[in-house]
């Protein structure tokens, strides 16, 4: 019996994630298709002005083949229909401007690491270094480092991160130069698994990671500092004082671990959502990755390569959802019963 | 009659609740306020100061003079004096911001009321719609309209507040959900009110707080998209907002070059504006939601 709910459970998940995308991506086709302007024209007056020539003679034909390959042709319905097959069936972006011919996908998967090493990481670490300060503000409620901590937090933590880069860069790689302004990894090292490069990339990476740290894991320290004090006032966690329990076994075993479960789910949908708000720090420091590739993209209206970043960071975060609702009754017992 | 009269007595008792307001509330709408003051003034201080000309007129000053009495923050590299830039730089991001967070408030507000006023399958289609909208990632698709769209102030306001109605919706809902189940509402019902007048005397003045909340939230979410588009240069050019400014000062190499009063002034300004934003928020969150209540350190 159980069995059977818990395929039913996953078989409503499924189709309602695949409902959601489907439709969002008919969202941005639409959109897109929306937009005034020609894309092929467009694309045309780009090799124009990149290679300084005078395209005079542009035929009907070759804007034809550009159509073809852009999935430009016929109305509409043939184009949205058509749209559908290559993202769905073949998982074909179509070319990019920027870098023709080479398909969309290509260009972001050669970014991607990049994004995912950068920000990840910084997500990561913000978020445990969220929880561990958080547990220990809630457990010392009240003292002057709770107040401190707290008020700090509630101050800055809807600050965008952006606006925190642009004071790291001034005063860390400019006024102090004690960390590279741009750039994922130093000129003079050969990339590749070796030490040199290696480390080069992680200071590399330590500024544009340290803004998003500072602030996120603000935001962690608030939401863990709720969970942490609710949790204190539960019958268990009395006993385990009245048993007379050391201090560092309470916390461990008994706060961090409580506090932990519902902070999961949290994580994953911030790592789901590296690529919606992010964009911009890497944009400040120059850095290689699907943010960067984003802007770019926008500046020279490669029409291909933004519906391609959207869909990448539609598909991502939905399916980041889809994770969490799946894994999420395996690891708490407490929701198993819905 | 009695119910306009009951009217105005809720909201009076309203406005002295907010006296008795918690110290982050006031903090943060202290600020708040010190900022929209500025912004309200700025025609008149720039007018005095730039004497009739605008902030944004090219070549007014001499170029890239440093910090004096004449010029507060110096001029930047088209000659402009930067301070007087700040004034209507904070003076069009407020107008964006609230405007862009105000329509989203409306349409949260019209949603939410449809949503538990009608209940049933149109409160699950509309939820269902409000939740895939929360997930689905905006910024990029707010990106590429920008880039690709013309826009004006209007335009900018209205496509901001498209992707900032969705939370606002959940938190208004939430309550009205709640105030339908609440005893008085059924004795307003048996004394004979109609629904609409229901929804308007009893409902509405008790949801003000949360639409504050929600307002809140909407002009921070309308903010930081604002910002982040305006800082890679989309959107109207002819409107400098702060974060028009802190673009035009990195397409200029501010950084690099030690003009950091360029950078700093914006950023600072941002900060500011955020911060009280987020205080006003909690603020009120504390004041009329017990329930989220944080033992603020304050």
């Amino acid at each position: 019996m159980v069995s059977k709910r818990i395929i039913r459970y996953i078989i409503i998940k499924v189709l309602v994630y695949l409902i959601t995308l489907f439709v969002a991506f008919s969202i941005v086709f639409f959109f897109l298709r929306l937009i005034p302007g020609d894309p092929v024209s467009r694309f045309i007056r780009l090799i124009e002005q990149r290679y300084s020539i005078q395209l005079a003679q542009v035929t009907q034909e070759i804007i034809n083949e550009y159509k073809r390959k852009f999935g430009l042709e016929g109305d509409i319905v043939t184009q949205y229909v058509s749209y559908l097959k290559r993202v769905f069936l073949e998982f074909d972006l179509g070319p990019s401007f920027l870098n023709f011919p080479n398909p969309v996908q290509d260009l972001i998967a050669w970014r991607l690491p990049w994004s995912i090493g950068l920000l990840g990481a910084a997500t990561l670490i913000s978020w445990a270094i969220g929880i561990i300060a958080g547990t220990l503000v809630g457990w010392k409620r009240g003292s002057k480092i709770d107040s401190i901590m707290f008020t700090i937090s509630l101050c800055m933590s809807q600050v965008p991160f952006y606006l925190l880069a642009l004071f790291l860069v001034m005063f860390l790689a400019y006024i102090f130069t004690i960390f590279p302004p741009r750039w994922a990894f130093s000129p003079t090292v050969t990339p590749g698994l070796n030490l040199a490069f290696i480390s080069s990339v992680i200071y590399h990476a330590t500024l544009p990671s340290l803004s998003l740290i500072l602030i996120s894991s603000l935001g962690w320290l608030i939401s863990t500092r709720a969970i942490t004090i609710t949790i204190l006032g539960e019958d268990y966690l009395l006993f385990a004082q009245a048993k007379g329990l050391r201090k560092i076994r309470i916390l461990s075993r008994y706060l961090l671990r409580n506090t932990l479960l519902p902070q999961t789910t949290g994580l994953a949908m911030s790592l789901g959502f590296i690529v919606n708000g992010f964009y911009l720090v890497e944009w400040i420091f120059s850095y290689p990755g699907v943010g960067t590739l984003l802007v770019q993209a926008i500046n020279a209206l490669d029409y291909n390569t933004v519906q391609g970043v959207i869909l990448i960071s539609i598909f991502t975060v939905l399916t980041a959802n889809l994770i969490i609702d799946l894994v999420y009754p395996l690891i708490d017992p407490r929701v198993r019963g819905e | 009659m009695t119910q306009q009269k009951f009217f105005v007595q809720r909201i009076t008792r309203l406005l002295s609740s907010l006296s008795k307001s918690t110290l982050t509330f006031k903090i943060g709408f202290f600020i708040l306020l010190s900022l929209v003051t500025l912004a309200v003034l700025e025609p008149y201080i720039n007018n005095y100061l730039l004497r009739g000309r605008s902030s944004t007129e090219i070549g007014l000053f001499p170029k890239l003079l440093p910090p004096s009495l004449e010029h507060p923050l110096g001029t930047d590299h088209f000659g402009r004096d930067i301070f007087s830039l700040q004034l209507t730089g904070l003076r069009y991001s407020l107008i964006i911001g609230l405007l862009a967070g105000g329509i989203a408030t409306l349409i949260a507000v019209v949603i939410a009321t449809a949503s538990g006023y009608l209940g049933g399958k149109v409160d699950g289609a509309l939820n269902a719609m409000t939740n895939s909208v929360l997930v689905i990632p905006t910024l990029p698709i707010l990106l590429a309209i920008a880039a690709y769209i013309r826009m004006d102030l209007l335009m900018m306001s209205f496509t901001l507040s498209i992707f900032s109605w969705p939370w606002p919706t959940r938190v208004i809902r939430a309550q009205i959900l709640s105030l339908k189940e609440r005893p008085y509402i059924d004795l307003a019902k048996v004394s004979g009110l109609n629904s609409v007048e229901i929804m308007f005397f009893e409902i509405l003045p008790n949801l003000m707080p949360f639409i504050g909340v929600g307002f809140a939230n909407a002009v921070i979410g309308a903010m930081i998209a604002e910002t982040g588009l305006r800082l890679i240069g989309l959107g109207p050019g002819d409107i400098p907002s702060l974060g028009l400014l802190l673009f035009w000062s990195m397409g200029f190499g501010a950084i690099a070059q030690g003009y950091y009063q360029l950078v700093f002034a914006p950023a600072i300004l941002l900060i500011l504006i955020f911060i009280s934003l987020n205080l006003v928020n909690i603020g009120l969150e504390d004041m009329f939601n017990p329930r989220l209540k944080r033992i603020t350190g304050l």
